[in-house]
């Protein structure tokens, strides 16, 4: 009979630390740096997801029936100030409507692309990300529902975040104010383009690179610019509360709040934006291995188009 | 204590070692808490309960529960936490370390005197996981994270008192001898 050895030891706990600490800094740079680790990521969260949805239960029950005792005269102002919001906003549709037709026409004569986001899905916010270090929140919408890395979340008020990543049946959004998070901007009021950039904990938005003597002053409302493709233009961004000219830098220090209710939503809207489609991020060595096999087949044969040429 | 006591430096030798159901269970437990959707301050002074039965086990059960269960563990906490794969698995594996290096130690002392050393351990992964965001350029999030360590170590008598309790420990009664 195999009896184990008395004293099984097998490596020291020094070399075991060794080994897992190189085995977790491989796996933190594969994650961080080359986004290899995706897989895994959504392999655990299939199993996670349904265990993270049974501890959220209590919680969630004890919100419905907070809820279902709210008193009669709230709901009645809630409806009264919802109902005068759809009329406004009626209104306003219409007119948009109106517009974006025109707009339509123009850019058909122009021939340039429709950039605006005609779907989108509504999600509700699940909870907070628990991670103390960054400002991200869960939806219920995931790949299932057709949504994708990079798509732009939205609210009532304004652009909310992006999609960073996505599981099947939930994503994750990272908000306009997590820390280094950017959004190409506009002024409105005189179309001053720049880019708006989270501040981290205490959830403003700075506008950095602006020159002191650009026109920029307080109050004045950033919404999307469009240019990056993946933000239709026009949303709104910030509104700027504190405008620092010094002389000694050559840059305005501009700090913004945020448009949306970035914390205390409890809907937002992901737009499926067909304009991101059309402005894909850049295969950088894909597009270089294909330049380099287009290069070497126009070597071999000549374009059927000029052959034809001298004929017609 | 005096030359010549015969009495035996610590009774845990002699104790039967835990179920393995024990063991997972109160891991999976522990698991569920940190699953709770915590956010804002709570989660910020949040002691880390995987981590805290991740050591009581290193602790108790070494050749159960060594730096690969807790390398395993982490990868679950950082893909439920949104945060860096491999972030909590420096940390998780460094803390189980100290805990294997510092067991014998541990074992002699009274609970308070284990406390301390096990809020010893907990800081040095909330220090760990607070190098590796800054390094990624993150935020601190506030002095109020190192209430976390602090208050895991308070909770160090109670997760011992659970999981030595002796009733987990029976077998089940179908497989009892008679």
């Amino acid at each position: 009979m195999y009896q184990e050895p008395f004293f099984t030891r097998g490596p020291s706990p020094l070399a075991r630390l060794t080994f897992f600490s190189l085995l977790a800094i491989v796996v933190m740079i594969a994650d961080h740096r080359f986004r290899a680790l995706d897989t895994v990521r959504l392999a655990v969260s299939v199993v996670l997801h349904p265990v993270e949805r049974a501890m959220a239960l209590p919680g969630d029950l004890a919100s419905r029936v907070g809820d279902y005792f709210t008193s009669q005269d709230k709901l009645l102002a809630d409806n009264r100030v919802l109902e005068r919001k759809v009329l406004e906003l009626a209104a306003a549709s219409q007119q948009a409507q109106l517009l974006k037709s025109e707009h339509e026409r123009l850019i058909r004569l122009a021939a340039a692309n429709d950039r605006f986001a005609n779907q989108g899905i509504v999600a509700e916010i699940i909870r907070d990300a628990r991670n103390p270090f960054n400002r991200r929140i869960i939806v219920d919408k995931g790949m299932a529902h057709g949504l994708r890395g990079g798509l732009p979340v939205i609210d009532g008020g304004g652009v909310v975040g992006q999609v960073t990543a996505v599981g099947t049946l939930t994503s994750e959004v990272t908000l306009i104010t997590e820390k280094d998070q950017s959004v190409p901007v506009m002024l409105v009021r005189n179309g001053l383009r720049a880019v708006s950039v989270g501040m981290g904990k205490d959830g403003t938005i700075d506008v950095p690179f602006i020159p002191a003597s650009a026109d920029i002053r307080n109050g004045d409302v950033f919404v999307t610019s469009g240019i990056d493709g993946l933000y239709p233009p026009g949303l709104a961004v910030a509104t700027i509360t504190s405008v620092e000219k010094n002389a000694a830098f050559q840059f305005a220090r501009i700090i913004g709040t945020p448009a949306s209710g970035v914390d205390n939503h409890r809907f937002v809207m992901v737009l499926n934006n067909p304009a991101a489609a059309t402005y894909p991020i850049p295969d950088v060595a894909g597009e270089e291995r294909k330049g380099a096999r287009e290069r070497g087949s126009r070597a071999q044969r000549p374009a059927p188009a000029n052959i034809r040429k001298p004929e017609q | 204590m005096a030359y010549g006591d015969l009495s035996p430096i610590s009774r845990e030798p002699m104790r039967p070692p835990a179920p393995l159901r024990v063991v997972f269970g109160a891991l999976f437990v522990a698991l569920l808490i940190n699953l709770l959707p915590w956010s804002g301050t709570p989660l910020l002074i949040r002691p880390d309960f995987v981590l805290l039965v991740l050591l009581f086990w290193a602790v108790h059960e070494p050749r159960i529960i060594g730096q690969g269960m807790g390398f395993a563990l982490a990868l679950v906490m950082d893909v439920a936490d949104s945060a860096l794969l491999g972030q909590h698995a420096l940390a998780y594996v460094i803390a189980t370390f100290l805990a294997q290096v510092l067991r014998l130690r541990i074992l002699q002392l009274t609970v308070a005197e284990q406390a301390l050393h096990v809020g010893g351990i907990l800081f040095v992964s909330t220090a760990v996981m607070l190098l590796l965001n800054s390094m990624l350029g993150r935020d601190f999030p506030g002095v109020a994270l190192f209430l976390s360590p602090i208050l895991g170590a308070m909770l160090w008598p109670v997760v011992r008192a659970v999981t030595a309790w002796q009733k987990l420990r029976l077998p089940p009664p179908t497989t009892m001898m008679r």
